[in-house]
């Protein structure tokens, strides 16, 4: 039994790809979740673990692929592109052999698809989609979403609850891994937990034991590990 | 009496004299007081002579000379202001005095003040701003009187002796006053006259040149082609009265009317070789039948004999075709067609021009406009075709209104030619429009629409509000993450009607720059003020993150709009 997400912004796509889904016999899978964005749908894949995914690539703020560049490559489930229409996103598909779905969907091609998934024991590698620099950041607010990006964000760090992420204004969770945002972003790593934008920092204060702490614009500190301070010191030059 | 007489006979031969010179072309500058240098200066040297003139058609009366001289001197006052006058009579005196006699000195200072006085009458009228009244006899015949009156009294208070000066005043007084008045009201009359028809000339050919710019205005604007040129040639022919009107482009006869339309056909290829000749070098041909030969290439016995050949040229001096104007054999062909028909084909050469830009236009207009019907972009359709399929299981009904709604949207934008609309039928495709979009975007948009009934009747250019609706959908709403908010509303204000197109998105803040850039609103302004004027049409305003609002403004049932 395969566990699947569906990811689209609108409500009959969705429910249409469910039934769909609840009719062929190609292939045993459940519709865990449907998410009616990317930042629910982020949410949702991180929590849950899906096997697979149905992606629409348009949808509001955050778009399918921005998305996918947002997932853990660690973790990433298989996923099935579902768009109407979207040349670029289709052309890099066909350049990269990834799968993909037109909307209005026909089931034929959804079970030729589903076959292609049973059969396949490869891991993908989505970097051709996914090597763009990130450009907003999702968090979880109180009852509301904010997107940040990623010049306003100070510290990211990370704790048993998940990743956190200090702007100058408020500390709000977030979805990606530290390692995504290391990857997809400028900030710089400056402890296994860490991660600090260097456009914030206003002093590094050194310690004893090699270690250091940075205190940032609007007050937050940040620990300095042995291991990256070196590169610290090399970055800002220091003695 | 005997010597009014003679003096008056002398008078005669002086005014024919003045009557063959207002023939020449020399004359016409002397009677416009332009003031010019030149101006003057053809006064000074004409009037001098004719001052000259009149001492020498003098009657020789006591060692002393009966003479029309003051004539000359006070005209060129008149006519060329003080200094020319002051001239005129020096030049006149001086030659008086070089002829000796015991008036000489009296003579010549006499000429040159009544000189002057002739150009302080100019200046007066000339300050006073009636210059018309320079040309009146009447007023040449006082000035005379006058100046004549002034000459006698300076020959008695000069002259010596003086008894011997009075004797002479006694005998020429009478005389020379009549005599002298009365040439130069004739004189002052003779340009008059000629003045009056150089004028009725100059009226009567512009006021031609106007009817026919007037009555030709807008008839190339379809195209340089032979039905258009037809009716041209014809206005031409019926306003010029010549004896026949061509009209060709390069290759071929568009037009003909008039004389011998018998044999000169529209539609055959050209084969005057004179025509020939002025298209490929560009210049114009005048075969007058007397210098250059005319004779047509056609038919031996035509009747027409001369042909004014003037090429049509466009602003790089290309040869767009020709205007021709004939004469039959036994007419003269005047000047003044002549210089017309030159007036006419510069006239015919912008009318094309203007055509043909206006078709461009035209053309641009319509590649614009289908280039925005194209804009209907994919990703809608297969969207709406998505939700209809999706539909269609939850609720048939539904799935078919939709496909209604799809179709008429659809055939509403394959209507290519529609210009302009009422607001009823541009709500209409809009609802079609939003229709689609509610059921794909069901649980997360809410569309308002509130337009004063009053307005549905108003014509707009077709596609004005569509594009700002669907803008606010796809660059507006559909971004958000929360609910969709569209209010489409219309209303007049002081005798304007106001639409607006609002959405809660406040997405679409672009520069000025990147709002030009926006090809589908650019095109929905820019033929708003096509239609309306350059102060109306479509303004964005932009609050980021809370709203985007398109404003259209113009004027209610305003003149018919053209687009």
């Amino acid at each position: 039994m395969l566990k699947a997400i569906v990811i689209d912004d609108e409500q009959y796509a969705r429910e249409e790809l469910i039934v769909l889904l609840s009719e062929q016999q190609v292939l045993e899978i459940e519709v865990i979740a449907s998410c009616h964005n990317a930042i629910e749908g982020l949410k949702k894949v991180n929590k849950l673990k899906p096997d697979v995914i149905f992606l629409d690539i348009q949808m509001p703020q955050i778009s399918g692929m921005e998305m996918l560049s947002m997932l853990d490559p660690d973790n990433m489930p298989k996923v099935v592109f579902v768009t109407a229409y979207d040349q670029h996103a289709l052309q890099a598909f066909e350049d990269n052999a990834f799968d993909y779905i037109l909307k209005p969907i026909e089931p034929a091609r959804l079970q030729k698809t589903l076959l292609r998934i049973k059969r396949s024991t490869k891991k993908e590698d989505y970097k051709p989609l996914t090597d763009k620099p990130l450009t907003l950041i999702p968090c979880a607010g109180y009852n509301r979403y904010t997107l940040l990006k990623p010049s306003e964000i100070e510290i990211a760090y990370s704790d048993q609850s998940g990743v956190h992420i200090i702007s100058a204004e408020a500390e709000n969770c977030c979805s990606l891994s530290l390692k995504v945002l290391e990857q997809k972003t400028e900030l710089l790593r400056c402890h296994r937990q860490y991660l600090v934008n260097s456009n914030a920092i206003r002093e590094i204060r050194l310690l004893d034991n090699s270690l250091a702490e940075i205190v940032t614009s609007s007050g937050a500190v940040a620990p300095v590990s042995r291991r990256y301070l070196k590169m610290l010191r090399d970055k800002f030059q220091l003695g | 009496m005997e010597l009014i007489f003679s003096l008056l006979q002398q008078l005669s031969v002086y005014l024919v004299i003045a009557y063959l010179l207002s023939k020449t072309p020399l004359f016409m500058p002397l009677t416009m007081l332009s003031g010019r240098l030149s101006q003057r200066l053809a006064c000074y040297v004409v009037f001098s002579l004719f001052c000259i003139l009149g001492t020498y058609f003098g009657l020789a009366i006591e060692n002393a000379i009966a003479n029309t001289r003051a004539i000359g001197a006070v005209m060129g006052g008149l006519l060329g202001g003080p200094i020319v006058g002051f001239a005129v009579g020096l030049t006149g005196g001086l030659h008086r005095y070089s002829m000796g006699g015991f008036t000489d000195v009296a003579c010549a200072i006499s000429t040159t003040a009544e000189g002057l006085l002739g150009g302080f009458v100019h200046l007066y009228f000339m300050r006073r701003g009636s210059v018309e009244k320079i040309f009146n006899p009447l007023l040449v015949f006082a000035v005379l009187l006058v100046a004549e009156v002034m000459q006698m009294s300076i020959i008695l208070l000069v002259a010596q002796p003086y008894q011997q000066a009075l004797d002479l005043v006694k005998t020429i007084a009478l005389p020379m006053i009549i005599a002298n008045s009365l040439g130069a009201a004739l004189f002052m009359s003779i340009i008059q006259d000629r003045k009056a028809i150089y004028e009725k000339y100059s009226t009567s050919f512009s006021s031609k040149a106007l009817t026919i710019a007037e009555r030709t205005v807008g008839i190339l604007n379809s195209g340089f082609n032979q039905q258009n040129t037809q009716k041209i040639a014809k206005i031409i022919y019926q306003e010029t009265g010549v004896g026949a009107v061509s009209i060709t482009d390069r290759e071929k006869i568009l037009a003909f009317i008039g004389i011998a339309d018998d044999h000169h056909l529209p539609d055959t290829p050209i084969s005057s070789e004179h025509t020939k000749q002025a298209i490929k070098n560009g210049e114009i041909i005048f075969a007058d039948g007397y210098e250059v030969t005319y004779q047509c290439s056609i038919k031996s016995d035509c009747r027409l004999g001369a042909a004014l050949i003037i090429p049509l040229l466009d602003s790089e001096n290309q040869v767009l075709g020709t205007i021709k104007l004939y004469e039959p054999k036994q007419k003269l062909f005047s000047s003044l067609n002549r210089s017309l028909g030159e007036g006419l084909a510069k006239l015919l050469s912008n009318q094309i021009l203007s055509s043909r830009y206006l078709e461009q236009q035209t053309l641009l207009t319509q590649a614009e406009l289908r280039l925005l019907q194209a804009q209907v972009n994919p990703h809608f359709l297969f969207n709406a075709l998505n939700t209809i399929s999706a539909v269609i299981r939850r609720d048939p009904d539904k799935a078919r209104q939709l496909i209604q709604h799809l179709s008429q949207f659809f055939r509403r934008n394959l209507k290519h030619n529609i210009e302009t609309v009422t607001l009823k039928e541009e709500l209409n495709h809009i609802h079609a429009y939003l229709e689609i979009e509610l059921a794909r975007f069901s649980d997360r948009l809410k569309v308002n629409i509130n337009i004063d009934e009053q307005l549905l009747t108003q014509l707009v250019p077709t596609f004005t509000l569509q594009p700002l609706v669907e803008n606010a959908i796809k660059h507006g709403t559909s971004t958000l993450l929360e609910n969709g908010v569209i209010d489409v509303t219309g209303y007049l204000e002081n005798g304007l009607v106001i639409l607006k197109v609002i959405d809660n998105a406040g997405t679409y803040c672009l520069s000025e720059k990147e709002l030009q850039a926006g090809l589908g609103l650019q095109i929905v302004d820019k033929r708003l003020k096509n239609s309306f004027g350059e102060q109306y049409g479509l303004t964005m305003l932009c609050q980021s993150g809370i709203s985007t609002r398109a404003e259209i403004k113009f004027p209610f049932n305003g003149e018919k709009i053209r687009c």
